[in-house]
């Protein structure tokens, strides 16, 4: 099996695995109970919350777990009234907005974010801006200190008009806690939502930061776990992991960066008859091909039948049946998006099985023209 | 090469059916007919995972595959009438009118634009030519190739039911054109479901072990009445018992209920009566006034009877009819027809209005009509 596909999933890193373990038994305990046992469960689970935090410059306290990132987008924007938001979002950030009324932010063709754009739309009553750091379809970083610093001029030019209204920013970064160092000062975000499952740890947990500043309100009530934003019984094992996979991350951070460009590169050369869709400002693990005149969805099912996983450009086109936005809002035809191959690599690859799907992606889209040249 | 645009649901059968036709040699071109795609609350719409499964089989044999919008027509002529027939307190069944009007009638029509000799699906049903007439009603009845069927004169062919009597799907067909059927290949007509399966498996399709969608293409048996009450306003109404006029209960709407059916009533013992735990049945239904009649007597009339009214009747050859069926899978029964009714030579339960009653002579489904009040 060849798995080009890690930004759709990631496993669970054996030893995020092996870190989760106790507590699913062994240390079982309510953390909120009163006994010795629980109390150790409760100050592992602090610890855990501590590391996630660190490792984006925020403290514990900062941070609202949450079972993953849809969760935590929800958390962020909804109640916000007036929100401006990146189109290319992901639906869990785009659904949400525009039911409150949200109006999306133009990207270039390059899948960057149209400053100027941004700075027209910004009007008084704008309340949250939200621009995710990494695009899930694209790897496109966006340059989230350029756009922070634009939000904090125009919040002293409120004060200095004597305009209460508050503007946050928030900040999808999913896709990039595994591949860009992280921190909320630099980066001046108010919110940002955090995912394990894109970064070797489990499925089902996030977290949201929250500035100290900013008010939310919960969307789940009960017991008042989490700062009251989000009651529960604490994922225990879930964030025991999610904290090994944050450490593991940052270990290789720098190794795993260096290793994705080189192979990237050879990739690049040794596949044939191709565009290249996100040529710049995109992380090196990603890689977005369009194959004119072909149906990707068709290359995805041939390769399927090699055992090598990569997706669309519309990752969900096959289970929503719907063309992706992404692709549309930077300026691809129809026919250039259903082209659309994506793929990923991740620490399930090694260099050996980027040559080897090279080879047979190249006779795989082969196989199709000639198919078509029959037609 | 004759070129065959076949219906692909993703499902094993019409799976099969698509390889079957590659095999003899057809040019093939698959289609999934999208017919409906909305979301009901809780009921998550497959059609976008069924066309994935449809496009995986088409790509594993090599063909071209594509998808046809017909979801306007369908809301118009198969969702519009199946609503307005509950509404009129009939239990319409809608995979005959999709059959009649989309199946059979838009993608046969789009086909024949784009060239196409013949149209198939997986359904399990045969065709042959009258000629042929003494070879189908012998009792071991071959697949028929479509090269041995007469002269393609749309009268020529009949539609006669599947080798697998278990799995017929006649009983869905009976009202589509001649014309379509004169220019439909239905692959797997001879042979059996468990064949068909192991055909799937043999040619490595995915989709072999998946599970058979039943009922209503779009929303499965055990959505339909959430179904109706998304589009129809329903009021809960009262329970009688007819003999009495006393009321029993409360129904959450009366085209939730057809005559005969026994569950689903939600009868409480009135105090200080024994119950005597004997079942009630639907024997009435009043729209008007909105009440179900129950009885607890089985020999009701309402229930039984030996004649049944037919409406919209077609009749596809006239030759001898010798037996009935009046639902899906339902056994085969003797009666006779006078071109209005239909006559049982012994009681039989009445089926719900709206369902159809289905005809034969022998193998060949000769039409049928569909049950009146």
């Amino acid at each position: 099996m060849i798995y080009l596909d890690h930004a759709a999933a990631t496993p669970v890193n054996p030893k995020v695995l092996k870190a989760m373990e106790p507590y699913f038994s062994h240390d079982f305990f309510n953390p909120s109970a009163a006994y010795l046992p629980a109390k150790k469960v409760a100050s592992d689970y602090e610890a855990a919350k501590a590391t996630i935090a660190h490792a984006i410059g925020a403290k514990a306290s900062d941070l609202i777990i949450t079972a993953g990132a849809t969760e935590a987008n929800n958390l962020a924007l909804t109640n916000m009234a007036n929100v401006l938001y990146l189109e290319t979002e992901h639906d869990s950030v785009r659904n949400v907005a525009t039911r409150y009324g949200g109006e999306p932010i133009e990207v270039l063709k390059n899948g960057v974010i149209d400053l100027r754009d941004l700075k027209s739309k910004i009007t008084d009553n704008i309340e949250l801006v939200s621009v995710s750091l990494v695009n899930n379809e694209l790897g496109t970083i966006q340059p989230l200190t350029e756009i922070s610093e634009l939000i904090r001029e125009i919040k002293l030019d409120r004060l200095r008009r004597g305009i209460k209204q508050k503007l946050l920013l928030h900040s999808d970064a999913s896709q990039a806690l595994n591949l860009l160092d992280i921190n909320v000062a630099r980066l001046g975000v108010d919110l940002l939502t955090l995912n394990a499952a894109k970064i070797y740890g489990p499925k089902g947990v996030g977290a949201l930061y929250v500035s100290h500043d900013v008010k939310l309100l919960p969307l789940t009530y009960g017991g008042g776990q989490e700062k009251g934003l989000r009651s529960g019984t604490e994922n225990v094992p879930g964030v025991i992991g999610f904290a090994k996979a944050v450490e593991l991350a940052k270990e290789h951070l720098n190794g795993n960066r260096k290793k994705y460009a080189t192979w990237r590169k050879h990739l690049l050369s040794e596949l044939q008859g191709y565009e290249l869709v996100n040529k710049k400002h995109s992380l090196d693990n990603f890689i977005v091909l369009c194959y004119n005149g072909i149906d990707a969805e068709r290359l995805v099912f041939l390769l399927e039948e090699k055992q090598i996983y990569v997706s669309t450009g519309a990752a969900c086109a096959a289970s929503k049946g719907q063309k992706s936005h992404v692709l549309s809002a930077i300026g691809l035809t129809d026919e250039q998006i259903a082209g659309s191959l994506r793929l990923t690599f991740g620490e399930t690859n090694d260099e050996n099985q980027i040559h080897e799907a090279a080879k047979i992606i190249n006779a795989v889209v082969a196989s199709e023209k000639e198919r078509l040249k029959d037609v | 090469m004759s070129k065959v645009f076949v219906g692909m649901s993703g499902g094993v059968d019409s799976s099969v059916s698509a390889a079957l036709l590659v095999e003899q040699g057809y040019d093939v071109t698959g289609v999934y007919m999208k017919n409906w795609s909305r979301d009901l609350p809780g009921m998550k719409c497959p059609w976008a995972e069924d066309l994935a499964d449809a496009k995986r089989v088409a790509v594993k044999l090599g063909i071209p595959f594509e998808v046809w919008d017909f979801e306007d027509a369908y809301r118009e002529k198969v969702v519009e009438y199946m609503l307005s027939e509950f509404k009129k307190g009939n239990t319409p069944n809608p995979d005959i009118i999709c059959n009649q009007e989309i199946k059979f009638k838009l993608f046969y029509e789009k086909a024949m634009e784009r060239g196409a000799d013949f149209i198939a699906t997986g359904h399990y049903a045969r065709t042959g030519s009258l000629s042929q007439l003494g070879a189908l009603q012998s009792v071991a009845v071959r697949a028929l190739a479509p090269a041995a069927r007469g002269d393609g004169s749309d009268n020529e062919t009949v539609l006669c039911r599947a080798l697998d009597e278990n799995k017929d799907q006649t009983y869905f067909l009976y009202r589509i054109s001649n014309e379509a059927l004169a220019h439909t290949l239905f692959p797997i007509g001879g042979m059996l479901k468990p064949d068909v399966k192991k055909l799937a498996q043999k040619k490595g399709l995915h989709n072999a072990y998946k599970k058979e969608s039943m009922g209503v293409c779009f929303v499965g048996e055990v959505g339909m009445k959430d179904f109706l009450k998304e589009y129809i306003d329903i009021q809960p109404g009262e329970i009688r018992e007819i003999e009495t006029e006393k009321n029993l209960g409360y129904h959450e709407g009366t085209i939730f209920y057809t005559i005969g059916q026994r569950h689903g009533l939600y009868i409480s013992g009135n105090k200080g009566e024994t119950n005597d735990g004997l079942p009630y049945y639907v024997v009435k239904k009043d729209l008007q006034n909105n009440i179900v009649y129950v009885s607890k007597n089985l020999n009701d009339s309402r229930i039984w009877t030996k004649k049944l009214q037919l409406k919209d009747v077609i009749l596809r050859q006239d030759l001898p009819l010798d037996s009935i069926r009046l639902r899906h899978r339902a056994p085969l029964i003797p009666a006779t027809f006078d071109g209005k009714t239909l006559h049982f030579e012994t009681e039989i339960k009445r089926p719900a209005s709206g369902q159809s009653a289905v005809f034969y002579s022998q193998k060949i489904c000769l039409g049928g009509g569909i049950i009146a009040e």
